[in-house]
């Protein structure tokens, strides 16, 4: 459930570079694993969509 | 208020690619819908409102899994800029093209719908040639400009299409398949919030929107952009590279077909 730790500087001033980051430097199944503010994130995503719905059955 | 499964299940899978490929909720799924009986009053706002929702998720969720780094504040990063000069050029193209309709300014439909469905069809199949090529990817910020300007017109003047020429135009521009699928959610989530406000301001001229499809379509859409930044960031760029020039061919196919099939 860690962050994971990136070396910023290996990419310096590209386009897309955490990401080529993490494709060159993690396995599929590294990256595969979810942190903490990934699930917070998805959390306060799944609240919005509740109070989405209720709008839309209030308003429909 | 009802959700209709299959609708839920449709928006679901094109949002998905939507999300991961850059292209093809609105191309993809609005014809469908329209084959099975909707009637472009409750397709057309309704997709644009839920991918204005759904675009921005998207967007926030590649940043969140690493996908792409977009900045709010000082320094802005070059990721952010690009989207905001795409999405900018989006926003201008389809204000001109609400424009176009206030002011009925018909353009012969079928042949510029060709035009885009030849454009996308003949990008995708460049796209495959530089995979075989292996072309070298340096970023070319004028030919992105070249490209967004491309797919902005096209949209302007009601043709469609924008997902499919930012996209591809973005990754012939040596932009990461990965980093370029971000930013074209993104973008397109700020497309469609300019192309909502202008729905409203049609329906405040008296057109009458029927939104019984926006639960299900805003369910499936939601849900398919949440976990498509995830997909985009466990699989490997490999993947993506073949996947996104082969969805965008099928896609210029399905606009030729609309245009003679339809």
């Amino acid at each position: 459930m860690e962050e994971i730790n990136l070396q910023k500087d290996a990419f310096p001033d590209e386009i897309g570079s955490i990401a080529k980051i993490l494709d060159s430097e993690m396995t599929a199944l590294e990256r595969m694993k979810i942190t903490r503010h990934n699930l917070i994130r998805i959390s306060g995503a799944a609240i919005f969509y509740l109070i989405m719905m209720l709008i839309f059955a209030a308003l429909l | 208020m009802e959700l209709i499964l299959y609708i839920v299940l449709l928006a679901f899978l094109f949002e998905m690619m939507d999300s991961s490929a850059g292209m093809g909720f609105g191309t993809g799924l609005t014809p469908l819908l329209f084959l099975i009986g909707y009637d472009p009053l409750q397709v057309v706002p309704i997709l644009l409102i839920s991918e204005a929702v759904t675009g921005v998720t998207s967007g926030i969720f590649h940043h969140e899994f690493q996908n792409v780094k977009f900045s709010i504040k000082r320094p802005i990063t070059k990721e952010t800029k690009i989207m905001l000069m795409i999405s900018g050029i989006g926003c201008f193209a389809i204000f001109f093209s609400v424009i176009l309709t206030y002011y009925s300014l018909k353009l012969p439909k079928d042949v510029i719908k060709t035009y885009v469905g030849i454009l996308v069809l003949f990008m995708g199949i460049i796209g495959i040639i530089r995979l075989k090529c292996k072309v070298r990817d340096t970023y070319k910020p004028k030919l992105l400009t070249g490209f967004a300007a491309l797919a902005g017109f096209n949209k302007g003047i009601g043709a469609g299409g924008y997902g499919p020429v930012v996209m591809m135009g973005q990754l012939f521009s040596g932009i990461y398949e990965k980093t370029a699928t971000a930013i074209v959610s993104l973008a397109e989530g700020f497309v469609c919030i300019v192309g909502v406000a202008a729905f409203l301001l049609i329906s405040s001229y008296g057109v009458t929107i029927d939104f019984v499809l926006l639960p299900s379509i805003f369910t499936g859409g939601f849900l398919a952009a949440i976990l498509s930044p995830y997909i985009v960031r466990v699989l490997p760029n490999n993947i993506w590279k073949l996947v996104i020039p082969i969805y965008a061919i099928s896609m210029g196919i399905l606009t030729l077909s609309k245009v003679f099939l339809l």
